[in-house]
């Protein structure tokens, strides 16, 4: 009974196929709400499902000289990285599938999982925009990361625990956004980053290197790289939400926060111009990474004042 | 940069024939050092369509209609160079009206040429935001060019010895509304190009050019004018109606991209102010007059300012129906050497954006050359090129 349980919640709640299905919905809203921003009509709804799925039956082509098994594997892992981050991550208003000590600290870096994947997939080829592209998205991995993953510690400070659950019971519905705004900010921006959204946008800039890492990509491990970038897209909206906003206690309350979220990242994607990878290297450790430390230091002198 | 290979040899990135970047086929090839530009060579003639040649198998008439579709985003003014040649050559004088509505019609090509560029710089600049809406707003030009012509794109406005479309009294009030439309709209995007503190980090101090180096590499029209260079045709040799309604030189000292996205909007505001110009005060007069079917022997050389620059043509009669030869320069050929000076030293992402920067028309400025070298002739005849053809493929 047991096993069946777990079959259940690794392929169709939480994780699995409502995860798959929540990464291709709110791919969907991000491009239409950008396309509606720009004035445009925007991809209907089926869309992103219609892309995924031709992509799948379509042919995967070999570059020459790349690894095979690594040319292959690679997609897979970046999926499965996702997808077994979601499980620890409170979605859709339920509780997280898995919950242990420290958590949290497991669920970033495996949601760094798909941009490690995408850089080995572009150095993995001989292409020149791979390679490019391969170099910017690691460039890039290393001057978000540290950023992000402590603007999503701050809320574990707080809380004094690794784990999301606890955070998010510690918060007991209180807004962390109002007593550490800086750091909310930091996490959208860094999510932005991880997701390669504008204005972090030089690894697939495609008037430069066409798609980037992606390039010689096609067919199956094309469609599976997309899917992972919406789950993560997903999982991070939901991981924000828990940890700032206070969680989403019933499934319309998690769809509320997060879309509100995803409008906030659709709003910066239009506003911006992409940055050049010296440019985007330059605000996070020069601005973004001294602003979380600011907080930290507010919050830590906080919470040592309080008790 | 992955293995041990790459690191002796200089790592090129290829830009083109088909690239993401480029609408039209050109062959870039840019070394790096990292993200930096070393050293950058192009290779141009994807698009060579031999018009030139076949303008001397057609009659005056006809070939009109091929040299309006050398470009087809400037293709009225082409046609404008080629009009003005062949009438100067047939010792014809055009009436005040159809020269008033020529340069109406050119200064309509202008703003929707560089609406259109300000939409696909924007685009390489990943802001795309101002492309969608830039090229929303363009459709108010198209829609007037329509009105006037039927056509929103090869409008064929021109005819040996005048033009065909007469200026409509509705047709004036549409163009003075659009005109007021795009005016307020250009302002706006004026205050983003110099007001976006982001976009600014994109475009301020890129691809700089001083004045003495725009000489030295012959740029023309908005690039030229951009780097400080006082270069307008219409100006400095007044044609179409340019006499009576002057045109107010448009020019910045900067020479970076910043200057030359400026520069294209200023003289929107100057096409805006023409226009109005034109509109209320077009004089009275035929809009045809009549044509001889041959024209006199002679040659002649006809210069007129594309969107894009100064765009040249050469035309010798030899007093038949149809042309002895027509030379075609267009001004992005013109321009060339200064994208491949500019973008040395420069990030390559950084590089779209110069190349777009002087508003490059590919297929407009591929021509056959001849290259006589020291070791005899190698240009090749028909047969040669079949029986190569023939021994590549086998």
């Amino acid at each position: 009974m047991s096993t069946l349980v777990d079959l259940f919640t690794l392929l169709i709640f939480p994780g699995g196929l409502m995860l798959g299905i929540a990464a291709l919905a709110y791919e969907w809203v991000n491009r239409k709400l950008v396309a509606r921003l720009q004035n445009r009509i925007g991809p209907r709804w089926f869309q992103p499902a219609a892309d995924f799925v031709k992509l799948l039956a379509k042919e995967e082509v070999l570059p020459e000289q790349v690894v095979a098994g690594l040319f292959y594997m690679l997609p897979i892992i970046a999926v499965a990285g996702v997808f077994t981050a979601a499980l620890s991550v409170p979605m859709f208003g339920a509780q997280p599938a898995s919950s242990y000590p420290g958590d949290l600290v497991v669920t970033l870096y495996l949601l760094g999982l798909p941009t490690m994947c995408l850089g080995l997939a572009g150095s993995n080829t001989l292409g020149r925009f791979s390679l490019v592209g391969a170099t910017r998205a690691l460039t890039q991995f290393f001057s978000y990361e540290a950023p992000f993953m402590m603007a999503m510690l701050g809320p574990a400070l707080v809380a004094q625990s690794w784990s999301s659950t606890e955070i998010v019971a510690h918060a007991g519905g209180r807004w962390l956004l109002l007593s550490q705004p800086i750091g909310f900010v930091v996490a959208m921006i860094g999510l932005l980053g991880k997701l390669e959204m504008p204005p972090f946008d030089a690894p697939e800039a495609e008037t430069e290197i066409v798609a980037g890492a992606l390039t010689e990509y096609s067919g199956r491990g094309l469609a599976l790289f997309h899917l992972a970038k919406d789950a993560e897209l997903v999982i991070g909206l939901a991981l924000i939400a828990a940890l700032y906003l206070g969680g989403g206690s019933t499934w319309w309350m998690f769809l509320l926060k997060t879309l509100v979220l995803l409008l906030f990242l659709a709003g910066i994607e239009t506003l911006v111009t992409r940055l050049r990878i010296e440019q985007t290297v330059g605000l996070w450790w020069r601005y973004v990474s001294m602003l979380v430390l600011v907080q930290w230091v507010v919050t830590i002198v906080w919470e040592g004042l309080l008790l | 940069m992955d293995n041990g290979r790459e690191q002796n040899e200089t790592f090129i990135v290829p830009i083109g024939p088909q690239h993401p970047a480029l609408k039209e086929p050109g062959h870039f090839e840019f070394s790096v050092d990292g993200e930096i530009v070393q050293s950058a060579t192009a290779r141009l003639g994807y698009a060579h369509r031999g018009i030139e040649k076949a303008t001397e198998e057609r009659t005056w008439v006809q070939s009109q209609y091929i040299l309006e579709r050398v470009c087809g985003i400037c293709s009225h003014i082409h046609a404008v160079a080629y009009c003005q040649g062949v009438e100067t050559l047939a010792g014809v004088e055009i009436s005040p009206k159809a020269m008033a509505i020529r340069a109406l019609a050119a200064e309509l090509e202008r703003i929707h040429s560089h609406m259109l560029w300000l939409g696909v710089a924007a685009h390489e600049a990943g802001f795309d935001t101002l492309f969608m809406y830039t090229w929303r707003d363009r459709e108010t030009v198209m829609d007037l060019l329509e009105g006037l012509s039927g056509n929103r794109v090869n409008y064929s406005v021109n005819l040996l010895g005048g033009v065909k479309f007469d200026v409509s009294p509705e047709l004036k009030e549409a163009i003075l509304k659009g005109v007021d439309f795009l005016e307020e709209r250009n302002k706006h995007y004026l205050d983003v190009v110099t007001g976006d503190e982001a976009f600014l980090r994109r475009t301020r101090g890129i691809g700089v050019m001083s004045d003495e180096e725009a000489e030295r590499l012959g740029a023309v029209g908005p690039t030229a004018r951009a780097s400080g260079v006082a270069r307008d045709v219409r100006i400095q040799a007044p044609y179409a109606a340019y006499d009576i309604f002057p045109v107010e030189l448009v020019i910045e000292t900067d020479g970076d991209l910043l200057a030359r996205f400026v520069v294209r909007i200023r003289e929107l505001f100057e096409s805006f102010r023409l226009i109005r110009e034109i509109v209320n005060n077009l004089p009275e007069g035929d809009l045809t007059v009549r044509m001889p079917r041959k024209v006199k022997a002679g040659e002649t050389v006809s210069r007129v300012e594309a969107p894009r620059g100064e765009l040249f043509y050469f035309i010798r009669s030899t007093g038949q129906e149809m042309a002895d030869r027509v030379k075609v320069r267009t001004p992005t050929l013109c321009n060339w050497g200064s994208v491949l000076t500019t973008v040395i030293g420069h990030q390559l992402a950084d590089v779209p954006m110069i190349l777009v920067g002087i508003d490059p028309c590919f297929s407009c400025n591929d021509r056959m050359i001849r290259l006589r070298s020291r070791d005899g002739d190698r240009s090749w005849t028909w047969e040669d090129l079949r029986r190569y053809g023939i021994e590549y493929y086998r």
